[in-house]
């Protein structure tokens, strides 16, 4: 059949590839759901383009388990020579991935690379992809994906991938049905009802060309038409056929003969009747949803004596390297225990080391469902593996049933120290599940079985895991506690790693309590982590870092810290340490009144798919407060969720934020009452913990609100000032750490109109229209006269509409200024920069920053002798 | 998508001309809304040309305000609304 209706989408490859070549890189989408004609399209499209450009060309299969990285090893294959050879020897993810990289710099001809059937992917192929689009840019690789939309739940791992893809580089092709008009004009050609055949079809290309090879009459559903056209087959080429329809993917020849006669002949007859051979002789069916068809027709007997018979060969082919993958896939379809037991093992072994964790996971499953009759030591230590992979994955349901599965066989075979071990993992996994009452559970029951035995790691891990708890929850006396006997053993057994954990708890406890020794601790903790490549520690020792810069309100430290952190988690792929920074950066810029900063921030974590609470709730929160100051709708929302979230973590950093917002909003609103309940229950929880941030924070809007709280004096010093009524010093306090609105709450507290009008000067160049109007409110009652009617009043000095910070902007742009210097000088982030250049450059009807800068001189909104703004009136 | 009536002020007026200027106007910020999703649906102009009632659909009420600042307009009030249509009352 022609390709109809695709001769726009075919045009667009083209140019984009043209773009892809002058500008570096894309990424190609191409999305619609099975049989619609992703194949054929890319297909057309690389024909037409094979002159001019290198392909490569690499799928993913429908196994129960995906083999991991296959659709690089099949580009390895046809590119041959050295990189084949250095991928298939590889066997550690990063050296994969770099070699892949550097394979394809290597080249200068624009590469088109296609990874087809992307929904099936395995991990360590979404993390290739994942890896390869941030780098497209110098590779100058067309990186085309393609996939079945209609197959992506909300929670497909691939969602994610293409949510982090580079913004910019990415392109989308979404294959619609044929029209009316075009199955018509197919109908009519072959003689049937256009109408019926538009039914049976809705108008998907593969199940019209099924349907109208079938018969001669119009079948009752396309998988009759499928079958249709096997009944023609011989009996031998019908053999082969449902054979071939048994392997996922493709049916190598050797295959197929080392178990049927399979003659030219008989393949010849399959190609007849819509099968495919490929290039190396593989016999294929010419799509997924016709090899399921005929696979689906075959009774299950039957069906398991061909995976057995599938297997054999599979392990008699000599030399060659068959997929772990695969072998586990025929052996579990043959119900061959022994041999799932011997390949499953070592197929998840192979996918944990390359990064395929949750192929891994199901690989460990997959041989437990097999074990029943394996020693208990064997099953432990399979479920132990399970635990571990899903953990990896964020399964923690299953990972803690696994974990829970390996504590009953250790328990039953009386290995106190495996028994201890597995106890201390069920806290930290209880923990991340929300389960804080049974982590601490856990916790102390794995001390208790492992300090009678002879102290080594599990103990060292059990004090830490101790300590962890207890900084979470803020509970500094055992944390610090649990985290003295944690680094004194680890410094007995000379052990790097938790002496890095140990001290990362401890170094975020005593910062809490405003300690500076924490910041020492801290640091070692991350010196430690870097040094011995423990990447998650160092991970965390950022993450903690940075978010307890913010929490103190040392916002220099935090912001440092974010920088670095970010980096590195990016770098090394650490994708939710990353979110969670970023969930922290956002509350830090909403403090610092950088409020763009802010929102692009949140969005950036809440829009994610996979994002944990502790992540969510601190970006929900500075959301929440963002549009309530901006007076925007859809505060209230944000801030319930974070609530819902934040209860069952039962930790006072969580609960109190969110609390804390959501008196904000409520004062607001004017209606302060809303919040007694949640504001009482988070003083409670406060009250335990030595958080002078926190406390301070949830007394002060308690105060607000009118529920006049003990005015205990371990609060922070602005927020205990302002609930005495001291708003000056508040204002000074919040000036020199530098949060502006806060500042101009405690202003706005002043019967003064030079204070009052400083305030409104504030919140007006935040655009905090709510505060603006409680500011005007209380200037007029106070018979002020002469007060600005709104936000833009300022913007009405210049004849274009500039803002003060534009104003600003552009004075530092006319000067020269590149956007990362502007950015420093103003203490506002390079985007926010971007965003008001874009602005100038709209408002003065420019082009370029030098048309810019010219504009500003000639209608005199800046003087390049003195680099000031000159007062336009 | 939700939809948001955004409230703007020019104290000097608004002023788009019927010509090809205005409809390039226009169709600028279209171009520039279309970057952050944001649909600009149609608007109401109080007959004094100070206000403007917007009608747009986009995915939160940061986009507005980030494409707004990409315009160049002001924003004095986004507020969350839905269609009430006084016909299918019956």
């Amino acid at each position: 059949m022609d390709l109809l209706e695709r001769d726009t989408h075919l045009e667009a490859l083209h140019g984009w590839l043209e773009d892809a070549s002058a500008g570096g890189g894309c990424i190609v989408l191409v999305s619609g759901e099975a049989g619609i004609g992703k194949t054929s399209l890319l297909r057309r499209f690389v024909d037409e383009q094979r002159q001019a450009s290198r392909v490569l060309w690499g799928g993913c299969e429908a196994l129960f388990t995906p083999h991991p990285l296959a659709p690089l090893y099949d580009i390895a294959r046809q590119a041959g020579g050295e990189f084949a050879k250095v991928i298939a020897a590889a066997s550690q993810r990063e050296a994969v991935f770099n070699l892949t990289i550097e394979h394809l710099a290597r080249t200068a001809a624009p590469t088109i690379l296609i990874f087809e059937d992307v929904h099936w992917a395995d991990e360590a192929t979404l993390d290739l992809i994942k890896f390869l689009g941030r780098r497209l840019q110098r590779l100058g690789v067309m990186l085309i994906l393609s996939y079945r939309d209609d197959e992506l739940g909300t929670l497909h791992p691939l969602r994610s991938v293409i949510g982090d893809l580079p913004l910019g580089f990415d392109r989308r092709l979404h294959l619609l049905p044929l029209s009316g008009a075009a199955v018509a004009a197919l109908a009519h050609a072959a003689g049937w009802p256009a109408q019926r055949l538009h039914e049976l079809t809705c108008g998907n290309p593969f199940f019209i060309t099924e349907v109208l090879a079938a018969a001669d009459k119009v079948p009752d559903t396309v998988r009759d038409a499928v079958m249709a056209r096997m009944t023609r087959l011989s009996a031998p080429a019908r053999a082969v056929a449902n054979l071939a329809a048994l392997v996922p993917g493709k049916a190598e020849r050797w295959l197929l003969e080392g178990i049927l006669p399979t003659t030219a002949a008989l393949l010849e007859e399959c190609l007849a009747v819509g099968m495919t051979t490929l290039p190396d002789g593989a016999l294929a069916f010419r799509h997924e949803l016709a090899r399921c068809a005929v696979e689906e027709s075959l009774p299950p007997p039957q069906r398991q004596e061909l995976h057995a018979r599938i297997l054999e060969a599979l392990l008699q082919r000599p030399g060659s390297e068959i997929a772990a993958a695969r072998l586990v896939h025929h052996a579990d379809r043959a119900g061959d225990t022994a041999a799932v037991l011997r390949h499953a093992p070592l197929a998840a072994a192979r996918a944990a080391s390359l990064g395929a964790h949750r192929e891994a996971a199901a690989h460990y499953a997959s041989a437990l469902r097999h074990a029943v009759s394996l020693p208990n030591e064997t099953r432990a230590q399979l479920f132990e593996w399970r635990s571990y992979e899903c953990y990896l994955t964020d399964q923690i349901a299953e990972a803690i049933e696994a974990r829970g599965a390996a504590l009953t066989l250790w328990r039953a075979g009386g290995n106190r120290l495996k028994e201890g071990d597995s106890l201390r993992w069920l806290s930290r996994l209880s923990w991340f599940n929300g389960q804080k009452a049974a982590a601490e559970r856990y916790a102390a029951e794995a001390v208790a079985i492992l300090e009678p035995l002879p102290r080594g790691r599990e103990l060292a891990m059990a004090y830490s895991n101790s300590a962890q708890l207890a900084m979470l929850a803020g509970d500094a006396g055992p944390a610090l506690e649990w985290g003295r006997k944690a680094i004194a053993l680890a410094t007995a057994l000379d052990d790097t790693e938790i002496l890095s954990h140990a001290l990362n708890n401890v170094g975020t406890t005593k910062l809490i309590q405003l300690d500076a020794g924490g910041l020492e601790d801290l640091n070692r903790s991350l010196e430690l982590a870097l040094a011995g490549g423990y990447q998650e520690h160092a991970a965390r020792a950022y993450c903690n870092l940075s978010s307890t810069g913010f929490r103190i309100r040392d916002f220099d430290r935090a912001n440092r810290y974010f920088k670095e952190g970010i980096a590195y988690c990016e770098k090394q792929d650490l994708d939710s340490w990353a979110r969670y920074m970023i969930a922290f950066r956002a509350a830090t810029a909403l403090a610092q009144g950088d409020w763009a900063q802010a929102a692009e921030d949140a969005q950036a974590v809440i829009e994610h798919s996979r994002v944990a609470p502790v992540t969510k709730i601190p970006a929900l929160v500075a959301l929440g407060r963002l549009r309530a100051r901006r007076g925007d709708p859809g505060a209230d929302s944000v801030l319930q969720e974070a609530w819902d979230l934040s209860l069952p973590t039962g930790e006072v950093q969580r609960i109190g934020a969110a609390a804390a917002a959501l008196a904000e909003v409520a004062w607001l609103e004017g209606s302060p009452q809303r919040a007694l309940a949640v504001l009482r229950l988070s003083a409670a929880l406060a009250r335990e913990h030595p958080d002078p941030w926190m406390k301070g924070e949830i007394a002060f809007w308690s105060w607000r609100c009118g529920d006049p709280a003990e005015t205990a004096n371990d609060i922070a010093a602005p927020f205990a000032a302002q609930i005495a009524g001291d708003w000056r010093a508040a204002a000074s306090g919040w000036a020199a750490i530098g949060c502006p609105y806060e500042q101009a709450m405690a202003l706005a507290d002043s019967e003064e109109e030079d204070e009052l009008r400083a305030a409104l000067d504030i919140v007006e160049r935040l655009e905090a229209a709510p505060m603006a109007g409680i500011l005007r409110r209380k200037l007029r009652a106070s018979g002020v006269r002469g007060i600005s009617r709104g936000a833009q009043e300022r913007t009405r000095q210049n004849p274009l509409g500039l803002t003060n910070r534009q104003m600003k902007v552009l004075a530092q742009l006319a000067q020269g200024g590149r956007n990362a210097d502007i950015a420093r000088r103003l203490f506002i982030s390079e985007k926010t920069v971007d965003h008001h250049v874009s602005a100038i450059l709209a408002k003065l009807e420019v082009r370029s920053r030098g048309e810019a800068a010219a504009a500003a001189y000639r209608l005199g909104l800046w003087a390049p002798e003195n680099g000031e703004r000159v007062a336009k009136k | 998508m939700p939809r948001y009536v955004i409230e703007r002020e020019f104290p000097d007026g608004l002023n788009i001309p019927v010509n090809k200027d205005g409809a390039k106007t226009c169709l600028n910020v279209v171009g520039n809304n279309a970057t952050d999703g944001v649909t600009w649906i149609h608007s109401y102009v109080s007959l004094d040309k100070r206000k403007t009632f917007c009608v747009y659909d986009g995915p939160n009420p940061e986009a507005i305000r980030r494409v707004a600042t990409r315009n160049g307009l002001p924003v004095n009030r986004i507020s969350e609304v839905q269609v009430l249509d006084p016909y299918f009352y019956h």
